[in-house]
């Protein structure tokens, strides 16, 4: 995990303009990393609840908070400074957040990750989110 | 963020005008509480995201939802200002440039209508992401890449219509729109290209029309909003060759341009090759304070000090060669003869051939990634970050004056100097990273003035950005001056025959509809 934070942070890349450095491929031929391969969004409503907490988090945060993803990779960092496991970088493995800190963080956002909008995740979604991610409770 | 009303709009109107949206999208989907207001606020804002505040938001799910919308905009008189995904970071993200204005956030529409696999396009809505497609592609075993720019959370027509590049052969993205589904600004439906002729099957294959052909009218527009789009994606290679080289010196960058710049042209080197300087590398081993924590710019020394250490070049090229190996081997041969002229060692070599591992983080290789959010971490807090993008010639004498004079002025306003090159043929797109805590109005200050300073300086020089900031968007419209600003002059006629209200995002780009022409701010912003 602590590699991959590293190889992560060779960027320097923005919206501007700024790709960045690749690493030397290593091991064997995979398919793309999870962050790359998001679940589909659930079928039906977005406005409605009932969505598996799961499928949400994978497609509608995954682009930054699944293995590889640069929320994680961010995460990784923080967590090691604060003496704990390398794996706690990623959200599905935390044991310490509520639901209710989940919805604030996912609205208003915190230090690189900028708030969401309703409409890139809605309120209901974002309380199966919560329910799926706030191990420790309301 | 408490509510800002559109200008001239009282409250009751507003009000009487979002009960009226809701009858077009429902009520789940019109945004207008102070915390959606916020998340509709631009998160690298130089200063305070108030200066840009959206009243609400509006999210369609269809193009018939758009036209409704627009009509009633008309008779309303509420302005909108279109985003795809509104992740155009360091440009203002999806804030709107008018305060008050109501965005139109297509993020809903996110289909996928079309992949060609033969003829290498596909049809899109404007939601769909850069990873949505990857996956997309991944799934059906497409045998067709996309171009990404360097941070790709964003939409692909979104990227394009703006303007945005990345590093392929295809990564001039406006290049690959052929084809656009436009809702014009009385609300009425325009299909652009070969589209123009109902059920015609050439719409996303021929880049012009019968006629002028309007597709580029609708890029960094406020003209219409595009609700779908045909984007051609590049045959995937059979293999791939990288060659990287570490530049010892500021000014070699001269000669680096002079070697790439004939093998662009002579169609030996496909991709836009990125041509970035030293403090790209340097961000892989900490943070800033890890290496200089004092307030003002890294010294000279230091940074000498810092690539000796570090056994870093002032800049690093990669030229990456696309196609059958044997191909790949004879152009690499060429690039590396060319650059065997200015640097003894020979680059680093590596190989990549379908099915072997491909770094997730490569956009060279059409890869998406989010991974750019990460800058943020190197000066820590909230960290923001500004580009200053002028478009230079791609030759030595142009891009060493610019490389000299931005970097004098960057100097005198004590912020570190982090630049790079694009090189895409004829021309080179000058990228330097202004990186600030948003918190430290100090910071914050300093880097206004040094922007205001460089569009002004580099102006006055000949030179003009390709893109910039809502609140640069008047100052760097206001350097096109030539005949008494012209194009400026052009840009309003047509604005004012098309939208006679002024109802799609005014100011952007600096053009400015009749109805809110006083609200220009035809000087600097401070």
């Amino acid at each position: 995990m602590r590699r991959v934070f590293f190889v992560a942070a060779m960027t320097m890349a923005s919206a501007l303009a700024a790709p960045p450095t690749p690493p030397a491929p290593s091991g064997p031929p995979l398919g793309p990393p999870p962050y790359q391969m998001r679940a589909p969004l659930p079928a039906g409503d977005r406005l409605a609840g009932g969505k598996a907490g799961a499928a949400l988090i994978s497609n509608l945060c995954g682009a930054c908070h699944l293995a590889g993803g640069m929320g994680t990779n961010l995460l990784t960092k923080q967590r090691v400074i604060l003496g704990e496991p390398p794996e706690s970088g990623l959200l599905e493995n935390r044991q310490d957040l509520t639901q209710n800190y989940v919805k604030i963080i996912v609205r208003r956002g915190r230090m690189a990750m900028p708030g969401l909008t309703r409409v890139e995740v809605t309120d209901a979604e974002l309380d199966a989110i919560a329910a799926y991610l706030g191990k420790a409770g309301p | 963020m408490e509510l800002t009303l559109p200008p001239r709009l009282s409250a009751t109107r507003f009000r009487q005008a979002l009960q009226a949206f809701e009858g077009v999208v429902g009520k789940g989907w019109v945004l207008a509480t102070d915390e959606d207001r916020d998340a509709y606020s631009d998160i690298y804002a130089p200063g305070s995201e108030k200066e840009w505040p959206a009243s609400a938001a509006l999210a369609p799910g269809s193009v018939e939802e758009v036209q409704a919308i627009v009509r009633l905009a008309n008779e309303y008189k509420t302005p909108l200002w279109p985003t795809s995904r509104g992740k155009n970071l360091g440009y203002g993200a999806n804030a709107p440039r008018m305060p008050g204005t109501i965005v139109l956030d297509l993020g809903r529409m996110n289909r996928i209508l079309e992949l060609d696999t033969t003829l290498g396009y596909c049809v899109l809505e404007p939601g769909v992401g850069f990873f949505d497609l990857y996956e997309h592609l991944q799934r059906e075993k497409a045998p067709l890449w996309m171009s990404v720019p360097g941070n790709a959370w964003g939409s692909v027509i979104g990227n394009a219509l703006d303007h945005g590049i990345g590093y392929t052969p295809y990564g001039l993205h406006a290049r690959n729109l052929c084809g656009l589904e436009v809702v014009l600004p009385d609300g009425g439906l325009l299909r652009t290209g070969m589209g123009a002729m109902q059920g015609n099957h050439s719409w996303h294959l021929f880049p012009l029309s019968y006629g002028p052909d309007w597709t580029q009218m609708f890029t960094q527009s406020n003209l219409g909003v595009v609700t779908k789009a045909g984007v051609w994606l590049q045959p995937a290679p059979e293999g791939s060759l990288l060659l990287t080289w570490d530049i010892p010196n500021e000014e070699d960058i001269g000669w680096v341009v002079d070697t790439i710049t004939p093998l662009k042209l002579a169609g030996v080197i496909d991709q836009n090759v990125f041509v970035p300087s030293w403090l790209g590398k340097i961000v892989l081993k900490g943070q800033r304070r890890d290496f200089w924590d004092k307030p003002g710019a890294i010294p000279d020394s230091r940074v000498q000090e810092l690539l000796k250490e570090h056994e870093l070049g002032y800049w690093q090229a990669q030229v990456r060669l696309y196609g059958d190996e044997a191909v790949n081997r004879a152009k690499a041969d060429v690039v590396k003869r060319a650059f065997g002229k200015h640097l003894a060692g020979p680059p680093l070599e590596e190989t990549w051939k379908t099915g072997d591992p491909a770094s997730q983080y490569d956009a060279t290789l059409g890869i998406p990634s989010a991974v750019a959010l990460q800058m943020g971490d190197w000066i820590g807090g909230r960290g923001g970050h500004m580009g200053f993008s002028p478009v230079v010639p791609a030759s030595s004498q142009h891009v060493l004056g610019q490389l000299r004079r931005s970097r004098r002025i960057i100097a005198e306003h004590d912020v570190d100097f982090y630049a790079s090159f694009t090189i895409s043929g004829r021309f080179a797109t000058n990228i330097n990273m202004l990186m600030y805590d948003r918190d430290n109005p100090q910071q914050v200050t300093r880097i206004r003035k040094l922007f205001n300073a460089l569009i002004t300086q580099t102006a006055q020089a000949g030179y003009a950005e390709y893109r910039t900031h809502l609140g640069w968007m008047d100052p760097v419209n206001a350097t096109f001056d030539f005949n008494d600003h012209a194009q400026r002059r052009l840009n309003e006629r047509v604005k004012d025959a098309l939208d006679p209200n002024g109802i799609l995002a005014p100011g952007k780009q600096g053009v400015w509809p009749a109805a809110y022409r006083d609200l220009a701010a035809r000087r600097n912003a401070t």
